[in-house]
């Protein structure tokens, strides 16, 4: 199985840790990687989209373009690549004219997007019934001691009508895939509520979210190891925040937040010294020692 | 909460509803019923100076300005959970970005938005990637034995940004009016 590989800005650029521990994932799984030149970021969905939806989408048709002259589907590993690609593409689809005009600029730098790339998220892929049986199976260190919490996140699940991922509301596809490594998974209420990093404005929003989540986790009867995200933005703002809440308000939240293929790499046998687990605000301490005794 | 406001009916912009409708993915607006299920699941209710269902309701009052100039058109988290739960199939979330865009074409733009643009047109990435900082990422991924990334192709990115409109923004630095 092969791929254009999409990794977009953040991973690569600001948590390489977390492509590494991703790479070591789909090595062991044998899924092969292919990287795109020239691509560029995806473009955020956030930000440029506001400024411009046909700077958006144009420049998101041209990264999806390559993928077409390389003859393969994309696959992200970021839930704003995943929305940016599959948004252009599924919205591309539905609007002939509006594909038109993109091509017309794109004709003038070579390229011709007609729609056959389809994009995927690394979720979609393994949380197939024949992967998490091939998951079962090469799980040579089984999270079994283990209790996960999912946090989602928006993009990857909505629009629905657009992503076409999971349930909107109900989502099951990463507990899918820690329940087949092992893990045991959470049930909580604030499970589906947004991390507030894409509200730039108030960083109080944030702040809030984040507290409510990460206090209602650390309330639950049975202890959550770590909190599992699959979006650099989600991850990176969960894990921050969450120890600034802790500080701002005396808080004790000390449960560490990891990238699905993070735990994932540890499931499947990667080292536990090869990952950069201790690379994040709340330290995921007692977690390595579960791990290791 | 906002202050009532009073306006006569021609100081309304009646064509404003239709500005917004005309787009592809936007004729949704037309057909709300302000029933506000958006704005009781809104992640960012409590924190905006007009509600979804409100923002939608100004747009066909024809409150251009009003809406433009709002700062709940730039607060919003981007959840999706208006465009989800909506009965009538109202897109919020595409509706907003057209009002952000207009909002941009009149010059008004947050701060926290504005440099995404400047910075992918000078990077190719939405994180700067040149000089020391290229040397620093590009060494810190061959510690991890990571490939070397794939330059982007800026010419191309560059012709695109402009072709679409967003040059002129792109290619303001820091203290430029």
């Amino acid at each position: 199985m092969e791929y254009a590989f999409f990794l977009g800005c953040t991973i690569p650029l600001k948590l390489p840790h977390l492509e590494k521990a991703f790479r070591d994932v789909a090595s062991i799984l044998d899924v092969k990687l292919k990287e795109m030149d020239g691509v560029s970021c995806c473009p955020e969905p956030v930000s440029l989209q506001s400024l411009n939806i046909d700077t958006w989408m144009t420049l998101g048709a041209r990264n999806l373009a390559i993928a077409e002259k390389m003859g393969l589907d994309i696959l992200t590993i970021c839930s704003g690549c995943y929305e940016t690609l599959k948004t252009v593409s599924v919205l591309l689809e539905e609007d002939e004219k509006y594909l038109e005009k993109i091509n017309a600029i794109l004709k003038k730098i070579n390229y011709k997007y007609t729609g056959k790339t389809k994009v995927y998220h690394f979720v979609e892929i393994f949380s197939q019934p024949e992967w998490l049986d091939k998951l079962k199976e090469l799980a040579v260190k089984p999270l079994d001691d283990l209790n996960l919490a999912v946090h989602y996140g928006c993009h990857l699940i909505r629009p629905s009508k657009i992503m076409q991922f999971d349930h909107p509301e109900k989502p099951e596809k990463i507990d899918l895939i820690l329940e087949a490594l092992g893990a045991k998974t959470v049930d909580f209420a604030t499970k589906l509520e947004c991390c507030g990093y894409c509200a730039r404005l108030q960083e109080e929003i944030g702040e809030n979210l984040v507290e409510e989540k990460m206090t209602e986790l650390c309330e639950l009867e049975e202890e959550v190891d770590a909190l599992i995200a699959v979006c650099p933005a989600c991850t990176t703002q969960i894990d921050r925040k969450e120890k600034i809440v802790a500080r701002k308000k005396g808080k004790e939240l000390d449960i560490p937040v990891l990238y699905l293929a993070e735990i994932m790499a540890i499931a499947l046998g990667v080292e536990l010294e090869d990952l950069s687990l201790k690379q994040r605000s709340v330290k995921p301490n007692k977690l390595i020692e579960k791990l290791t005794t | 909460m906002t202050e009532m406001l009073k306006k006569n009916a021609k100081e309304l912009d009646h064509n404003f509803r239709y500005e917004i409708s005309e787009k592809v993915g936007a004729k949704s607006l037309l057909k709300c019923i302000q029933c506000g299920v958006c704005s009781s699941g809104c992640t960012v209710t409590e924190y905006v100076d007009l509600q979804p269902h409100r923002v939608v309701a100004s747009c066909l009052l024809g409150l251009k300005e009003e809406v433009l100039s709002s700062q709940a058109i730039w607060t919003c988290s981007l959840c999706h959970r208006c465009t989800e739960r909506c009965p009538k199939n109202v897109d919020y979330s595409f509706i907003l970005a057209l009002l952000r865009n207009m909002a941009v074409k009149e010059g008004k733009i947050p701060k926290e938005y504005s440099g995404t643009v400047v910075t992918i047109y000078d990077n190719g990435f939405v994180v700067p990637y040149t000089g020391g900082l290229k040397d620093n990422i590009d060494r810190r991924r061959n510690r991890m034995g990571l490939p070397q990334i794939l330059p982007p192709n800026l010419d191309e990115i560059r012709y695109i940004i402009e072709e679409t409109g967003l040059g002129d923004l792109a290619k303001k630095k820091e203290g430029d009016k």
